[in-house]
């Protein structure tokens, strides 16, 4: 079969610019990267067969410059673009902007992205669908007294929202009406900094709740597929850190109702490409739509490695107006998949990103492990993007077996020369509330709050140094061993 | 050669042994053998199963990784100052835990590498032992009592000439 696309340009750097370039080698495609100075002979930029720099480290004037990426686009005669994730990928005027000069986008129309970017429009489209939302408010009328006499028939206490927002910003629990003016003012100036608008919507807040989410996928024939839900409760700072496929909460008969809401909603839209439709589950087991975020996920491995299908060679196919290559009955999920990502940043310190060079990397291998990786030869974790250093996936024939293949990859990763939360990672998928599968996005507040590793070694661990800086190859006391020898272990974003 | 974690320092003396080596680890005798070392990993036995040691070197930052945990350590110059508290003779808290026995009592007479205090912390204990001979000056803790890493715990005072 001809490739989709000749060539195309990913307009995203790090792990999941590896990973889409991976799949268009396998099928035949040439690709363009795009890097800023920071990421100059950063792997992505050298592992595609082409790669443009588009501009100074700060991300709003290379990576979320929608000018400059049309630029390369045009310049290496790219046919298509796919975002990933993060940066411009949910942004509708880029959408418009690629299709409007004639590139291909990978991804739904801007329309989409803009509808669902609006969590008031959502919120309405997907109630008028019948895809089940929040008690809440999402009206125009934005005065305090009516925001109030909102929250009371809500019912206390209620989650305030920027319309226009993400990624946890602004977001505000009050738990009773004497809280609700200073918090709106307070989630009003932070909407307005973060997202340049003040609306906000009200749901009502659900305490230990999951968060579950079905995966789509919509050709431009009207061939729209389910491909399962993933469970993503663990997080910090509103934050995923930890998922899996399928969630140990549903049984069989709620996972059919989840997966079917999640279609209607992507119907209801009119979707075209990969998405996910979050919903927030509530511990009666009923679930409400959160929001759809209209592109690759991060955890998008999970799906693959229970389903076998590559997420990004469908995304690339109906892109090329191909319709979907299986139906609904053809998807089946297969064992269990959890994925843990490893950050540069320290739980000890509010989970801050922690900037440095990686000295020494040495990745897990085994059956059923996968590691989806950016990381390269050199590689410095800088301030000015995410600090995801790598995401590991453990794949088992159920959840027991992926859980001690998780465990068992954790224990053998090693990263020195930064701060990372590789022992929050171990805490959490070796504590027994994680193998009971009673997960909630308040976990680790729950159970790791006062979990801190040492920080100082054992007498024994640093003796054992002293003995081995004295050996041959030990690097002695000047001759430093070589930091990156250990790099070239770390797969290329291979399944496995 | 020595070391500092943070503000607690670590002297570490190492000598060749049968099979192995004896070292003194802020005054903790270990006896342990190694397996050789390559690409900054080798193998640690002090008794059954053996532990992976994984390190590098950034000049005199010393990075090691033991039992799933990263570390971080700086190297000092062989007769370098130690900390003011160190010299002053403060042993301070090595991991954040609990005080479960204080084995001394102030103006007790104490000989190298005794037991002074051990803290404990996630199930294990870490006896802190006089680095030299002295009396003890001074107990900041008590049994029961959290604390912090760096905390001093212990007071010694080197013996006055003559006594």
């Amino acid at each position: 079969m001809a490739p989709p696309f000749r060539k195309l340009l990913v307009a995203n750097r790090g792990e999941i610019a590896v990973r889409v370039m991976r799949t268009c080698r396998e099928l035949g495609i040439r690709t363009v990267a795009v890097y800023s100075e920071a990421d100059r002979g950063s792997r992505h930029a050298r592992e595609a067969d082409q790669a443009v720099p588009i501009g100074p480290a700060e991300a709003r004037y290379s990576y979320l410059s929608i000018e400059a990426i049309l630029r390369a686009a045009r310049a290496t005669g790219a046919e298509a673009i796919h975002p990933g994730y993060g940066f411009l990928s949910q942004n509708g005027d880029f959408a418009d902007a690629v299709t409007d000069a004639g590139f291909v986008f990978v991804g739904p129309p801007g329309d989409v992205h803009r509808l669902m970017g609006d969590k008031q429009k959502a919120r309405r489209a997907m109630a008028a669908a019948g895809v089940p939302v929040l008690p809440g408010y999402d009206g125009d009328d934005q005065q305090d007294g009516h925001l109030l006499a909102e929250a009371e028939r809500i019912g206390w206490p209620v989650l305030l929202k920027p319309a226009r927002g993400g990624g946890g910003k602004g977001m505000r629990v009050v738990e009773r009406a004497a809280d609700l003016a200073s918090a709106l003012a307070a989630s009003r100036r932070e909407a307005r900094a973060a997202f340049g608008a003040e609306a906000l919507v009200l749901e009502r807040f659900v305490e230990r709740s999951r968060h579950v989410e079905v995966q789509v996928v919509a050709d431009a024939h009207g061939g729209l597929l389910h491909l399962g839900e993933r469970e993503c409760s663990i997080q910090r700072r509103h934050q995923k850190i930890v998922e899996e496929t399928p969630s140990p909460a549903l049984d069989p008969r709620r996972r059919g109702e989840l997966c079917q809401t999640g279609v209607a909603a992507a119907r209801a839209v009119g979707y075209l490409g990969a998405g996910t439709v979050e919903f927030l589950m509530a511990p009666d087991g009923r679930f409400y739509f959160l929001e759809m975020n209209t592109r690759l996920q991060v955890e998008h491995p999970v799906t693959e490695a229970v389903t076998g299908l590559d997420l990004v060679r469908l995304q690339l196919e109906v892109a090329a107006g191909l319709k979907l290559p299986l139906s609904q009955p053809q998807v089946v999920s297969r064992g269990h998949a959890i994925e843990c990502r490893l950050y540069a940043e320290d739980p000890d310190r509010d989970d801050l990103p922690a900037p440095g060079r990686v000295l020494h990397l040495s990745e897990p291998r085994g059956e059923g492990i996968r590691v989806d990786s950016g990381l390269a030869n050199g590689s410095d974790v800088t301030v000015h993007y995410d600090p995801l250093l790598a995401k590991l996936v453990a794949w088992g024939r159920d959840r027991a077996e992926a859980t001690a293949r998780m465990q068992a990859a954790l224990r053998q990763t090693v990263v020195l020369g930064l701060v990372t939360n590789l022992a929050r990672l171990r805490a959490i998928v070796e504590h027994p509330a994680f193998a009971a599968g009673e997960l909630h996005t308040g976990f680790i507040a729950q159970h790791l709050a006062e979990r801190r590793p040492p920080p100082c070694p054992p007498p024994l661990a640093v003796a054992a140094l002293v003995a081995a800086l004295r050996q041959p190859g030990g690097g002695g006391r000047a001759a430093a061993p070589d930091p990156w020898a250990k790099l070239g272990a770390w797969r290329l974003g291979g399944a496995a | 050669m020595r070391f500092v974690c943070g503000e607690l320092p670590f002297d570490v003396e190492l000598r060749d042994a049968k099979g192995g080596y004896d070292a003194v680890v802020n005054g903790e005798p270990l006896s342990f053998s190694l397996g050789p070392v390559k690409d900054g990993r080798c193998d640690v036995r002090l008794s059954g199963a053996p532990t992976a040691l994984h390190f590098a070197r950034d000049g005199r930052t010393l990075h090691l990784f033991w039992e799933g945990v990263a570390y971080r350590l700086d190297e000092r110059r062989e007769g370098a100052r130690a900390t003011q508290r160190h010299d002053a003779g403060a042993l301070e808290a090595p991991m954040p835990g609990r005080v479960s026995a204080v084995k001394v009592a102030v103006g007790q007479k104490v000989a190298k590498g005794q037991e002074l205090v051990v803290v404990e912390a996630m199930k294990m204990e870490n006896a802190l032992r006089a680095p030299r001979a002295g009396v003890v000056r001074a107990l900041f803790a008590g049994p029961g009592d959290m604390v912090a890493p760096g905390r001093p715990l212990v007071e010694i005072a080197e013996e006055p000439e003559g006594a």
